[in-house]
């Protein structure tokens, strides 16, 4: 049906079944598989049951949402991805396809707002404005090919810098300038310094603007005034997302109301406060993909990826070879990408659980019900206690997954380092991320 | 309003093939390619050798799918984007170019900064177009060689400036010129609208090059047209031109 492992998004309106959009893999479903899709759902429906997914005997999946009464997004992965064991357990991959949908979800109000979605007078036009998040949401489906996790994780990609306290200073003043209190920086794509405020949105919202900030910074522009809709915070309001390029790869965004002008800002704010900052600037971009500062010392040839999130704040830091020396045995980078991420759906589906955090704001509560329903393992189910670390071998590399009150780990190493060692290098490796940098 | 000087009368023509010319350019370039600038950043010269920058706001507008976001790209030589993503807001892009005047040989470091803006947008928020026109010394007015609709509505984009006191350069561009195989406007109806409007029409198409010929022509004529805009608001109340110290970092 699809290419292999390639997922694909189908949008139509809910009610009537009209065909709004599809992205992703570059062939698209026939129009007739895209009608029985939304055949199967609508007779469900009839019959008062609620069809959320469903699964072929060659490993692709269905997954389907209707949002808010009035739009239904489909997504379909084809099966035979070569993920060997740590695919075996396809439960997972529900958890990615859901939030998959509701990231797009959320991109469609980000940039047109939730009124314009759910008072569709006119089909033609829905569909035409539709076209406005394309570019949004194929980054969002790129994404997850770059080492950015926070779309599966929804924590933020972050980078630690290695002068986190002036950044932040930083950050803070320039937003204050701006007249607003939510700001950040990006560098690589991942945020390296935010104020308080902005780390109080809904955690989809910080990982959709970051996915955002990555798609206006790729296309090399010097500046932005973006209005945007936050999904949870004021889907009907649009507020103005400003980003300036400082240097290539280092943005700061804020969120601001109707003053100062985008002409204003960027010729009498920007270089006051970010010009004495331009060599700590540069430090934060050598920091590079290792997202990590060159303080923080790895057993270099024992970690092949890892991923440490904050279950508390919300927030992610992860690498791939974090080695210097680059050895270029396999499996690849963009492989080990995969794996991690594979590895991650595989723990957290299975033995951790995910948590959601509390939505701040005033989320439909069916929403949120649905979130928790589907995905969380049978496996968890059937125990009393929380498992605390798990251990997967596979043909590629081994698996470690640790949790702590505060932190998860999910960390991937060679196949030469013995399976009885692992324990012991997930938790130094857990304590040297976290240790000095307070992450 | 201004008369307009004729092409090459201020600044020296193909200015990027001469050998003097090497030294600036090379600020310019990465490895073969335009270099990026962020905001903090210009060309960056020897301390000896002192080059004033001035700086200028240039907007592009036109139809949606006319190609502003592609000229924008172009123009910078950034890569262009083969997919047409509605441009959902306000982006700019920000250039370097060096020129030389022919009055007195002084090299000049033009700072464009492009502002686009998708139609759309503008049409569902309304303080974008008050933005876009805040200071504003040259709009550029697209329209797409294989879109007929775009070129018949040039008279009303063009009419949205035309209050006398506008000191704005006005061109317009014709893109898509390498699609003239499909072309829905004639080039004796370029002419004629040339003629009528007393504008300039430049074409651009997208014959892939690397080299800064594509854009020399292009970036030229801008910059004649913005410094000559200048010298004729000095002569008429002595307004402080455009003249900012390129700072360097
Ligand atoms: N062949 C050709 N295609 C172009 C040219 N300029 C733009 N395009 C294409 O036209 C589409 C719309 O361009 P875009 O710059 O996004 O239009 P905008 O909506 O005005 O920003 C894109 O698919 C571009 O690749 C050109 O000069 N020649
Ligand atoms: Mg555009």
């Amino acid at each position: 049906m699809l290419q292999d492992g390639s997922t694909q998004i189908l949008c139509l309106t809910a009610n009537s079944g009209v065909p709004l959009f599809t992205r992703g893999a570059s062939k698209q479903l026939p129009f007739s598989v895209i009608g029985s899709l939304n055949g199967v759902h609508m007779f469900g429906d009839g019959q008062g049951v609620v069809l959320s997914s469903s699964q072929t005997d060659c490993g692709g999946r269905v997954v389907w949402r209707v949002f808010h009464d009035s739009v239904m997004l489909i997504a379909v992965n084809g099966g035979h991805r070569s993920g060997g064991a740590v695919k075996g357990h396809v439960k997972g991959e529900e958890l990615f396809l859901e939030r998959l949908l509701e990231n797009v979800w959320n991109c469609m109000v980000l940039v047109l707002g939730r009124d314009e979605l759910t008072n569709t007078r006119n089909v033609e036009r829905l569909k035409k404005d539709l076209r406005s998040c394309f570019g949004l949401i194929d980054q969002l489906l790129e994404d997850g090919r770059q080492g950015i996790m926070g779309n599966l994780t929804h924590c933020a990609d972050c980078l630690l810098p290695p002068n986190p306290a002036l950044v932040q200073e930083a950050v803070n003043g320039f937003t204050q300038s701006v007249d607003s209190e939510f700001g950040c920086l990006v560098v690589h794509g991942c945020i390296a310094a935010a104020t308080e405020k902005w780390w109080r949105l809904a955690p989809q919202e910080v990982v959709l603007l970051s996915a955002l900030t990555r798609m206006l910074s790729a296309s090399g522009s010097a500046s932005c005034d973006y209005p945007v809709f936050l999904p949870q915070g004021s889907p009907t309001v649009a507020h103005r997302l400003l980003r300036f390029q400082l240097l290539p790869g280092a943005d700061v965004c804020v969120l601001c109301g109707p003053a100062p002008s985008l002409h204003k800002a960027q010729s009498d704010l920007v270089r006051q406060f970010w010009s004495p900052l331009a060599e700590t600037l540069r430090d934060c971009l050598a920091v590079g993909e290792r997202c990590l500062p060159g303080t923080v010392a790895l057993r270099v040839p024992d970690v092949l990826a890892l991923l440490v999130v904050n279950r508390e704040a919300r927030r992610s830091v992860s690498c791939v070879r974090a080695s210097a020396d680059d050895s270029p045995a396999p499996p690849s980078t963009p492989r080990c990408w995969e794996l991690l991420r594979l590895f991650y759906i595989f723990a957290a589906t299975r033995y951790f659980g995910q948590e959601e955090a509390p939505v701040s704001g005033a989320a439909p509560s069916e929403e949120k019900a649905h979130s928790r329903s589907s995905s969380s393992g049978d496996f968890v189910a059937g125990f009393s206690h929380q498992p605390l670390q798990c251990y997967l071998v596979t043909e590629e590399c081994k698996c470690y997954g640790l949790q702590t009150q505060q932190h998860q780990l999910f960390l991937l190493t060679p196949l030469s380092v013995p399976t009885f060692a692992l324990r012991n290098v997930a938790t130094q490796t857990l304590s040297a991320v976290t240790a000095d940098t307070g992450f | 309003m201004a008369q307009d000087p004729p092409p090459g009368s201020i600044v020296t023509p193909d200015w990027h093939r001469c050998a003097e010319s090497k030294d600036f350019f090379d600020r310019i370039m990465h490895k073969k390619k335009r270099k990026q600038f962020g905001l903090l950043e210009s060309p960056m010269m020897a301390p000896h050798v002192a080059v004033n920058t001035v700086h200028y706001k240039v907007l592009l507008s036109g139809k949606s799918g006319v190609g502003k976001t592609s000229l924008a790209a172009r123009l910078a030589g950034l890569s262009i984007p083969n997919m047409h993503y509605e441009t959902t807001g306000i982006e700019t892009i920000v250039l370097y170019w060096p020129v030389k005047l022919k009055e007195n040989g002084r090299v000049l470091f033009f700072r464009l900064q492009l502002w686009d803006c998708g139609e759309n947008a503008l049409r569902r928020f309304d303080h974008l177009l008050p933005s876009c026109k805040e200071q504003v010394d040259a709009v550029l007015f697209l329209f797409s060689f294989t879109d007929r609709t775009s070129f018949d509505d040039l008279p009303n984009q063009i009419a949205r400036w035309s209050e006398p006191s506008d000191r704005v350069v006005k061109m317009v561009v014709g893109t898509k010129f390498d699609l003239f195989m499909h072309s829905d406007v004639t080039q004796r109806e370029v002419m004629q609208f040339q003629e009528r409007q007393g504008l300039p029409v430049l074409r651009t198409g997208a014959e892939a090059s690397d080299g800064l010929g594509d854009v020399a022509y292009f970036l030229n004529c801008l910059a004649e047209r913005l410094w000559h805009q200048d010298c004729m608001a000095a002569t008429l109340d002595s307004c402080p031109t455009h003249y900012r110290e390129g700072a360097l970092i």
